[in-house]
């Protein structure tokens, strides 16, 4: 299965490696991956897409734990904000 | 004033007044005001150690722990016992000297990238890239350890943030951390406590991190239930409480494991369903719903279906949860598990048994004393064997295992709790890995009592290899240990060493009544396996004993 996650986070050095490394680690295939600073600077927004059998909230719980992740919503058929 | 000067200030708002470390090039600036601080610095002897001692320091005092280390190899020394705060959920924060600015990313001498390498084993970590967002970012690394699920936070400071100059921020006072708590799903919870027939609770370390241990025995009284703990858990259960039957998994006893493979409600309280607890995974409690409390959503769902989660604070969740239950029978099925399956001492032979030694240990110890265990068989031996009143007295390295926290841990256990008797039970193979912290105890005449229980052998992974490699003992031969009591008296440390059973009583009471450190060598039979052990990959009723 394949998901989409639209992900707005801290304009942080090092935030892209942190999102990469925790879906690394949890078993999730990257397939596609853009970021673009918001207008304003301050913050990211970052388009993930993964690729796993596994329950994609099983990544979804550990990437809103992040830090520098202010929100992150599934884009996929079944649009859920997961953190407001 | 510099930055430097700030991060002392800093801790001391936040009620720091020991912290641990060892000082090199990048972090000269710190260690210089550390020179004039009130805040007391501990020399360790390894980073590594020094980070243990936080950890210790931390767990025995509910506080957050910290540790300092230089740029380069300083940092990485920290990086395991980074892993094992993560994995056991210990505020930690730790604060790493980095190279200038101007020199950083050229490969500069003592340079690594630490925040790259803190990414998989903290919760978050900082870089300080402005003097000016010092004081807030260390403030944020505080609140960011003991929020939620506490973890480790590091915080790199590059040498010239440092020597920058600043001026004192105003001090704004951070609103407490919000904790959400959602009870809506109390009624479902309550609903299916009161229908089972066999209800059980499955007790982590998170109960006692939630500050929550007389709502969990008013929650035990009211819906009058057996119990069964993780190795973090112990000492959770009031000993006054019939319906513990004990530590369940890998070493857990017989009653616990079988009971919870039999029961039809398996009620989680802060504890993560480890493959250590859970043996064969889909074989674990097979007949039971589950309601799963945790303060950390991702553990809901993760390994194991929970029928009803609830997320927050335990203090509020478990009142709300409480009702009475109708299983009379089960209570009586599991106290017969538990006398049929008890604990027996005798053991042939004048050699020492180390689990009725660690009984006498628990029994001669002062009340309210830390044990800081290493990891082997004879930690299992201490979880098995020993009694805690609370999980702050029972120091072990659960979810990362680490050989060497044993020492460095009392430690920090002991200045965290000068009061109270510490003591360091550790294997003669994990006793060697921070062995060098000898020389921190014996500089702040740190009176830890160690236990050191030796079986030539590293004993954990010589019984694997007896059972599952065929008895091809690859490399866990110690018999040409160094002289433990020759060794601890290099570092002015009195010691004794028994073999025999009929030496450990006065052996006991001389350890206790000697004032300060002490080194009890205890020789044991290295053929002495842990029982009851599930094999990897069995399920939790499969459990081999000694005599099958
Ligand atoms: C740092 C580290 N390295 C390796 C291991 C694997 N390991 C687990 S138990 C054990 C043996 C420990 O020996 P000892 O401290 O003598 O304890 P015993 O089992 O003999 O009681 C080893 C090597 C570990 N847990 N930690
Ligand atoms: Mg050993």
């Amino acid at each position: 299965m394949q998901h989409t996650l639209n992900i707005t986070t801290r304009n942080e050095a090092s935030v892209v490696e942190r999102l990469l490394q925790v879906t690394r680690y949890r078993g999730y295939q990257l397939a596609g991956l853009a970021m673009t600073p918001l207008t304003d600077r301050a913050g990211l927004q970052i388009t993930l897409t993964v690729q796993s059998e596994k329950p994609i909230t099983l990544l979804t719980s550990q990437l809103v734990k992040l830090y520098d992740v202010q929100q992150l919503e599934l884009a996929s058929a079944d649009v859920a904000v997961l953190r407001a | 004033m510099k930055g430097a000067e700030l991060v002392l200030k800093v801790l001391q708002q936040q009620g720091v007044d020991t912290i641990f470390g060892y000082p090199g090039g990048a972090i000269m600036p710190i260690y210089d005001a550390i020179y004039h601080s009130t805040v007391k610095h501990y020399l360790c002897r390894h980073e590594q150690g020094g980070a243990f001692s936080a950890i210790g320091y931390a767990r025995a005092s509910g506080k957050v722990g910290v540790c300092l280390a230089t740029s380069g190899p300083g940092a990485t020394n920290l990086i395991t016992s980074l892993a094992d705060a993560l994995l056991d959920s210990v505020p930690l924060v730790a604060i790493t000297g980095q190279v200038s600015q101007a020199v950083m990313g050229t490969d500069a001498f003592q340079e690594v990238d630490v925040l790259g390498l803190s990414l998989g084993v903290t919760k978050h970590s900082f870089m300080v890239r402005d003097v000016n967002e010092l004081a807030h970012t260390l403030q944020e690394a505080f609140r960011l350890a003991q929020s939620g699920r506490p973890g480790p936070v590091l915080v790199d400071i590059p040498k010239d943030i440092q020597l920058a100059e600043v001026s004192e921020p105003e001090w704004p006072t951070l609103p407490a951390a919000r904790l959400a708590t959602s009870l809506a799903n109390a009624a479902k919870a309550r609903q299916l406590i009161a229908q089972a027939k066999k209800p059980i609770a499955y007790i982590g370390g998170g109960v006692q991190m939630a500050d929550a241990l007389p709502q969990l025995q008013a929650f035990l009284a009211e819906s009058e239930m057996p119990s069964v703990t993780t190795l973090k858990g112990m000492g959770s259960v009031a000993r006054a409480n019939p319906h513990y039957l004990g530590m369940l998994g890998m070493h857990g006893t017989q009653a616990a494991n079988l009971a919870v493979q039999q029961c039809d409600l398996l009620i989680c309280l802060g504890a993560r369903f480890d493959d250590r607890v859970t043996g064969k995974l889909d074989k674990f409690a097979p007949h039971a719903k589950v309601i799963h409390v945790d303060i950390d959503p991702a553990e809901i769902n993760k390994v194991r279906f929970a029928d009803c989660a609830l997320l927050g604070d335990m203090k509020q969740i478990l009142p709300a949860i409480s009702t009475a239950t109708q299983c009379a029978d089960w209570l009586t099925h599991c106290q017969q598990l538990k006398q049929q399956y008890g604990w027996r001492y005798d053991h042939p032979g004048e050699r020492i048994f180390a689990p009725l030694m660690l009984k006498q240990l628990s029994e001669r110890m002062p009340d309210n004393s830390v044990v800081c265990c290493d990891v082997g068989q004879h930690q299992m031996w201490v979880a098995q064997h020993m009694r805690f009143n609370s999980p702050r007295n029972h120091l072990s390295s659960g979810g990362l295992g680490t050989m060497g926290f044993g020492l460095p841990a009392a430690i920090g256990a002991k200045l965290a709790r000068p009061q109270d008797t510490v003591i360091a039970v550790s294997g003669d193979g994990s006793f060697m890995m921070n062995v060098q912290e000898l020389g921190t105890i014996k500089r702040f005449r740190l009176p830890v009592k160690i236990v050191i229980i030796d079986n030539q052998r590293l004993g954990m992974v010589k019984q694997w290899q007896q059972l599952f490699f065929n008895e091809r003992y690859s490399e866990t031969d110690l018999s040409d240990n160094p002289d433990f009591v020759a060794l601890a008296a290099a570092f002015a440390i009195p010691g004794h060493t028994i073999t025999r059973k009929d030496e450990v009583a006065s052996a006991l009471e001389a350890m206790f009544s000697w004032p300060g450190p002490y080194l009890l060598h205890v020789r044991i039979d290295e053929k002495d396996n842990v029982w009851p052990l599930v094999p990897p990959g069995a399920a939790n009723e499969d459990m081999l004993t000694e005599t099958n």
